[in-house]
């Protein structure tokens, strides 16, 4: 677009202008909530009383309850801990196990040909196509049908449905930008399939692999609406706790809790999109 | 070559070997529980939730007026709400279009590094979590909420407006999450552009509106379209964003497929209007694939 319109510069000045517009729409929202976290105003977060960490405190269990209304929004620390943990245990064996399936399909996928190729893209697509509360379901009515009681093991299978076709996009972009004379040569010298897999292979694709295996954390840490079909009664993840407590209002303990979450969040979004980026 | 066949069948193995990973969990934990669903949405509602196996195609009826008149009546507000759903889809998709329209071009004049960090700026609330999202835009447009607060401090409004628990807040909220679905593919569509022939339309005296709508428009469709698809499949199905932004007022099929589930465990009923955003998206998928083949085919 350079140096072809004659308003060009006043074009462009407007585009810069809009550019902060629109950047400022995707962050104020969560800038607000980090701001009203340290608000000491318990009773409206948009006016500012002075500076708190008493709503971070009450979630740790630093901080002791005034008022009886306040209780009845404040979960005890033993309980977001248990919580926490679930959704970490979920993330964590979810992303690992869609990490195996995600990165042997795309290595099939780049590498290979068959017949059927065209079919797996498009059922590999598929789970990240359609709408999270048809999976949900789907899988809701599946669980029951065969008897299967859920609980985490069903969110984490669950999980891995769709976390595979993440895992599957990264890696096959890595896979796509790689060399490949360097696996013809090792097996030209030789070498196995499973040796130039670990030697050449996997090396070359490590960060698509760990990029996409933190992507696949971090959306399975945040999924709310698959995760609210098919969890069971003893099994709440942080998200559908979060869920239970907007329920119940606003309350700047949530806000606090929020902003713990989006924090963690943006930090392991950002080390996984720094390796996905990484040039091979 | 001598090793030939062991070579070939030990790839095939290879092949078989990747590949049964993915055919098992997607077989078995995607394709056949849509297939169930599929078969409950033409079940009978069990008496005390759970389905009886009898042919009953009534859970669509019910939406689409054949009722079997001795349980059910026919209820427009299922249609109602299953158009208004597709509506509030695409008014999120029409604006988070023109929202994203101008950043693709603002980003893709950037020279690197601030380009790529720029990009990661956009990309990055994705990752926030859906819920805490929702939750910012609760704060923000609640009647005692920072709009109103800045509005009534600026003497702009006397009394706060009332924009939270309405179809506005539902799109303003889904806009907001989807965002980065809708700019992403147009960025990358305006980024490959070939800007000779925007300078050539310049060149041969078109003035830049038509420049737009001949030169620049046309050949950001790809973009447009792969965008809008994805903003507005997730936003058809959405049952999150008007749960708490639409309160009671605003009802999405979403809404009511989850109290088909969760409360008055009407299960092949809400497998139904599950089929129903399915059929959508499919319809819309099979437009965009037989769209892009035939303008393939053109260039070709």
């Amino acid at each position: 677009m350079r140096k072809f319109l004659p308003s060009f510069k006043l074009l462009s000045g407007l585009l810069n202008v809009y550019g902060l517009v629109f950047l400022t729409f995707l962050y104020m929202p969560l800038g607000l909530i980090v701001l009203y976290s340290f608000n000491a105003n318990p009773i409206n977060m948009a006016v500012w009383t002075g500076f708190t960490f008493d709503w971070y405190a009450t979630i740790f269990g630093g901080a002791a309850v005034e008022t009886t209304f306040d209780a009845a929004f404040t979960e005890s620390p033993e309980r977001i801990f248990e919580v926490v943990k679930n959704s970490f245990l979920v993330a964590f064996t979810a992303a690992s196990i869609a990490t195996i399936v995600g990165t042997a399909t795309a290595i099939a996928i780049a590498r290979y040909n068959f017949i059927t190729k065209r079919f797996y893209q498009a059922l590999l697509l598929l789970p990240m196509l359609i709408p999270d509360i048809v999976l949900g379901i789907s899988l809701l009515i599946f669980f029951v049908g065969i008897g299967f009681e859920l609980g985490l093991m069903t969110i984490i299978v669950g999980h891995v449905t769709f976390l595979s076709s993440y895992v599957f996009v990264v890696v096959s972009a890595r896979l796509a930008g790689m060399d490949t004379t360097l696996e013809q040569a090792s097996a030209d010298l030789g070498a196995g399939p499973v040796t130039t897999f670990r030697r050449v292979t996997l090396p070359q694709i490590m960060p698509g692999v760990v990029g996409g295996f933190l992507l696949a954390f971090i959306i399975s840490l945040d999924d709310v609406v698959i995760t609210y079909f098919i969890a069971g009664v003893g099994s709440q993840t942080l998200p559908l706790f979060i869920l239970a407590m907007m329920r119940r209002g606003i309350r700047p303990q949530i806000t606090a809790l929020a902003v713990l979450i989006l924090l963690f969040s943006f930090v392991v979004a950002t080390v996984g999109l720094l390796l996905r980026n990484r040039k091979p | 070559m001598a090793f030939g066949k062991t070579a070939d069948s030990r790839r095939r193995q290879g092949l078989v070997l990747l590949l049964s990973p993915v055919t098992l969990l997607l077989g078995v934990f995607f394709l056949i529980p849509l297939g169930i669903m599929i078969v409950y949405s033409f079940l009978e509602p069990g008496l005390y939730g759970g389905v009886e196996w009898n042919w009953y195609p009534y859970n669509y009826g019910r939406i689409i007026g054949w009722p079997l008149n001795d349980y059910e009546t026919f209820e427009p507000i299922y249609l109602s709400i299953f158009l208004g759903s597709v509506k509030i889809a695409l008014l999120t998709v029409l604006v988070s279009l023109l929202i994203c329209y101008p950043a693709a071009f603002w980003v893709s004049r950037m020279s690197e590094p601030r380009k790529s960090f720029v990009l990661f700026l956009i990309t990055l609330p994705f990752f926030a979590n859906l819920l805490v999202r929702i939750y910012a835009w609760l704060l923000l447009l609640r009647p005692s909420g920072f709009i109103n607060m800045a509005l009534e401090s600026l003497g702009l409004i006397a009394q706060p407006l009332d924009m939270l628990f309405s179809s506005f807040a539902v799109i303003v909220g889904m806009v907001y999450i989807f965002t980065p679905f809708m700019f992403l593919p147009i960025y990358a569509n305006v980024e490959k552009l070939d800007f000779s022939l925007v300078r050539a339309s310049q060149d041969l005296g078109a003035p830049p509106v038509q420049t737009f709508l001949r030169v620049i428009l046309p050949l950001t469709v790809p973009g447009i379209a792969g965008g809008s698809i994805i903003v507005f499949i997730p936003a058809l199905g959405n049952f999150i964003v008007p749960a708490f932004l639409g309160g009671s007022k605003v009802q999405m099929t979403g809404n009511l497929i989850e109290r088909s589930f969760l409360q008055s465990r009407d299960w092949p009923f809400g497998a139904a209007l599950s089929l129903l955003i399915m059929g959508s998206v499919v319809i819309i998928v099979m437009f965009q694939v037989i769209r892009s083949t035939r303008q393939n085919r053109g260039a070709a």
